[in-house]
């Protein structure tokens, strides 16, 4: 036995834990408070008639959520990868129907690690296909590039979101080996609406020619990254609206009565409130740990489990809630379908059910069995070496490089002071 | 209710690092029988290296003979042991629970009695919680404790009773006044009793494979010292209330196949892997990490001074569940028709998690009164 009994160790940190990744209480007040005024049944009701919510885009828009974590210096918002991903938990939380990921963390993401320009208005992304091997970035389409640097898209997108009201299509495509960030105006463009199953907007985009600009994408910023980034907006999205669905659920189960008492009486009506309450605090965990690891660096493990996680989770929280609903539950007028509809749809979006069993299934079958264990408890991160006891008094390592604080100009914006 | 998230601090890791080369130096892979979670063998050795490591009753106080470790310190001993295998079932029981018991409800004496040698490794408890007509309606126990010079005379059963053939103390709920009209939870007193006290009477109920884990104790005017009366007579339901918050929530029950798992990955690498194989190995990862940061999440509340009963029992409700999961998609793909004396280690494995996983949903408190517990939780009501 050469290692010293724990209690002896015990002050002696030889070991390092990373940077703590903090979100501002001010981001989860202020949007959460802005949500609840404007997301009313009626107004989510109306988006979907219309397909769209001006008033609510554009309040949001002034509080700066918009451009969270897009650095300021590339016309942003600033903040931290982690706490937009805490926004879009609150957009899934109140069915806000806005293109809150498109145009922030993955449109204002790409056209930032680019240097593209960004236009004034809606920028929307081609969300990118698995296929075998890896992610292909623009669906159908092929870019080649004019001699003055301009770009030309042809073929075709498909389900792309809120396209119709964009500004901007932004979208990776591979150009001579290279994977190359492009944006063309969306009046370049055909584009035929089309709904998803909640009723957002998840339009084909036919490019024929259009013309817009394009700059390499820097190293770590392709498809699989994208798909990566857009599996995780879909999982806060989806923590938020599992959680508000278990909460209808747990009040509508109280207040009706059948036999002479409340059903959430009845032991098989509890049933599903405790399934459904387990799915949304493993989904919001999911999402909070994953946006965590993600904020500091790769993680490609936490992104693919939470996605498979929160889609697995999607399918039994909405059979238990609707359940415990009864026909009310498959009513419009009663608005648990704005979540359940939603959660069906981005179940699908950014990686299905296989799709990330299949790349997790790799990373778990590369490790081998002495690293199954480990690949739980740590992801693929590099296990923390052990430091000399005298350096352990400074914090944080190399995965810890972006996890620190910019300064933001989101907060308050219209709705003034709390 | 709310699972913050949480992660290992330096230390943390420190120890984390540590367990794993203990295990890696004492039980190399490949070369022991792994266990299947908690229900694992009796080594009173293996006990008492771990208790020398400090890593039995290590959230016990130092002054008590513990290691003045946190909840999370436990549970990364605790998962590192179980997702290995190892042979922790001499002192788990009053590792997990007892050893808090005696500390919070106990007397200076019984603290002194019973922590040292529990946190050396030394002791093993078995729980006598249910009986013949009493499961989980508890508070309907009818085993009694009646007043004798300096003590108590105990008569009764009590049943499904783990390892009181190689335990040394039983930690009893025995009704030492009559049920009361509308207050059935009066009247309960808890017990320290030596399972070799003269009277005391303990067969086997051979287990449905036939392995022995279940007796059934049956006390004939057995005399228990005043000094064994763990805190005030009559207030037994309440300290075995709290009791059972120990008991739930941890590795313990999410962890129990993992070993199985590990192992079909240890015995299918090098030859091509069926690609529903290989997705399945990534969706039990998956999983797994997701239990994982609930669980560790619980434990982090606990070192905060909170009480999370509902949390612990929806992480129980929900990781029973998961394992019998985990145990029906491996049957599901596995061509072999394993058995318990198969020269497949991982197919041996798999027909003991096939006849003895029922019992994991049932075994501390069914799931069935766990929702009862968890949607009472939820709906704001005291639990």
């Amino acid at each position: 036995m050469t290692a010293a009994p724990s209690n002896q160790l015990a002050g002696m940190t030889v070991r390092t834990a990373p940077e703590p990744v903090v979100v501002d209480e001010l981001i989860t007040e202020t949007a959460d408070r802005l949500f609840g005024e404007l997301c009313t049944h009626e107004a989510v009701q109306a988006a979907e008639d219309i397909g769209g919510a001006p008033e609510i885009w554009q309040a949001f828009c002034e509080t700066g959520f918009d451009l969270i974590a897009v650095p300021e210096e590339a016309g942003g918002s600033g903040g931290t990868l982690a706490e937009a991903i805490e926004v879009l938990r609150l957009v899934g939380y109140h069915s806000a129907p806005i293109p809150a990921a498109e145009n922030g963390i993955l449109g204002g993401w790409l056209l930032a690690e680019a240097g593209l320009e960004r236009p004034d208005g809606l920028v929307t992304v081609v969300p990118p296909r698995a296929s075998e091997g890896g992610w292909s970035g623009g669906g159908t389409c092929s870019v080649s590039l004019n001699g003055d640097g301009t770009a030309v898209l042809s073929g075709e997108a498909h389900r792309v979101p809120w396209a119709r009201s964009a500004e901007a299509i932004v979208c990776v495509c591979e150009c001579n080996g290279t994977s190359m960030v492009v944006s063309v105006p969306a009046s370049e463009c055909t584009i035929t609406p089309l709904p998803n199953m909640a009723g957002e907007p998840r339009d084909t985009v036919s490019f024929d020619g259009a013309t817009g600009q394009a700059a390499p994408a820097p190293t770590g910023v392709d498809a699989g990254a994208l798909a990566q980034r857009g599996a995780l907006s879909r999982v806060a999205l989806m923590a938020g609206a599992i959680e508000k669905m278990c909460q209808l659920t747990v009040s509508y189960t109280n207040e009706r009565v059948q036999f002479g008492r409340p059903v959430a009486r009845f032991q098989a009506v509890q049933q599903h409130l405790v399934w459904a309450a387990q799915d949304a605090a493993l989904v919001r965990m999911a999402a909070e740990v994953a946006a965590r690891e993600a904020t500091r660096g790769d993680a490609p493990f936490e992104v693919a489990a939470a996605k498979l996680i929160a889609n697995q989770a999607a399918a039994r929280a909405t059979k238990a809630c609707h359940q415990a609903h009864g026909a009310m539950g498959m009513t419009q007028e009663y608005p648990l379908h704005h979540f359940s509809r939603r959660l069906w749809s981005w179940r699908k979006e950014y990686g299905s059910d296989a799709h990330w069993s299949a790349v997790l299934g790799e990373m778990a079958t590369g490790v081998g069995a002495d690293g199954l264990y480990p690949l739980i408890t740590s992801g693929t991160a590099p296990w923390p070496e052990p430091q000399p006891a005298r350096t352990a008094v400074h914090r944080g390592d190399s995965r810890s490089g972006n996890a620190g604080r910019a300064t933001k100009r989101f907060g308050r914006g219209a709705l003034g002071d709390p | 209710m709310r699972f913050t998230p949480t992660e290992l601090t330096g230390p943390e890791l420190d120890l984390q690092a540590e367990v794993r080369e203990f295990l890696a130096s004492e039980l190399p892979p490949g070369t022991h029988e792994p266990c299947l979670g908690m229900a694992a063998d009796h080594d009173r050795q293996f006990s008492a290296k771990m208790a020398a490591r400090g890593w039995v009753g290590m959230a016990l106080p130092s002054r008590w003979g513990g290691s003045d470790r946190t909840a999370v310190q436990r549970f990364i001993v605790v998962e590192e042991m179980l997702r290995w295998g190892a042979p922790v079932g001499h002192h788990w029981v009053a590792d997990r629970q007892t050893g808090n018991v005696i500390l919070k409800f106990g007397t200076d004496e019984q603290r002194e009695r019973f922590l040292p040698p529990i946190c050396r490794g030394e002791l093993g408890f078995s729980i006598g919680m249910s009986e013949p007509d009493s499961g989980s309606d508890l508070a309907s126990v009818s085993t009694r404790a009646e007043r004798a010079d300096d003590g108590w005379v105990v008569n009764g059963t009590k049943i499904w009773t783990s390892n009181a053939h190689m335990n040394d103390w039983f930690i009893c709920l025995l009704r030492t006044a009559p049920m009361e009209d509308g207050n059935k939870h009066a009247g309960l007193s808890q017990f320290l009793i030596d399972l070799r006290s003269p009277g005391l009477e303990i067969s086997p109920i051979p287990f449905l494979d036939g392995s022995h884990h279940f007796n059934e104790v049956t006390f004939h005017d057995v005399f228990v010292p005043d000094i064994n009366v763990v805190g005030q007579p009559g207030m037994g339901w309440h300290q075995n209330t709290t009791e059972m918050a120990y008991e739930r929530g941890g590795p313990d029950r999410w962890l129990s196949p993992f070993s199985t798992v590990e192992q079909l990955l240890r015995e299918a690498s090098g030859t091509p892997m069926e690609d529903a194989v290989s997705d399945l190995f990534g969706e039990l990862a998956a999983r797994w990490w997701g239990i994982r940061n609930l669980s560790l999440s619980v434990a982090r509340l606990i070192d905060e001074g909170e009480a999370p009963s509902v949390e612990s029992a929806l992480v129980k409700e929900m990781g029973t569940r998961y394992e019998q999961e985990v145990v029906e998609k491996l049957v599901q793909l596995i061509d072999e028709e394993y058995s318990p004396e198969s020269e497949s280690l991982f197919e041996r494995l798999l027909a003991q998690c096939v006849v003895t996983f029922p019992g994991n949903t049932i075994r501390g408190g069914t799931i069935e009164i766990l929702r009862s517990v968890a949607s009472k939780g939820l709906q704001g009501l005291p639990t």
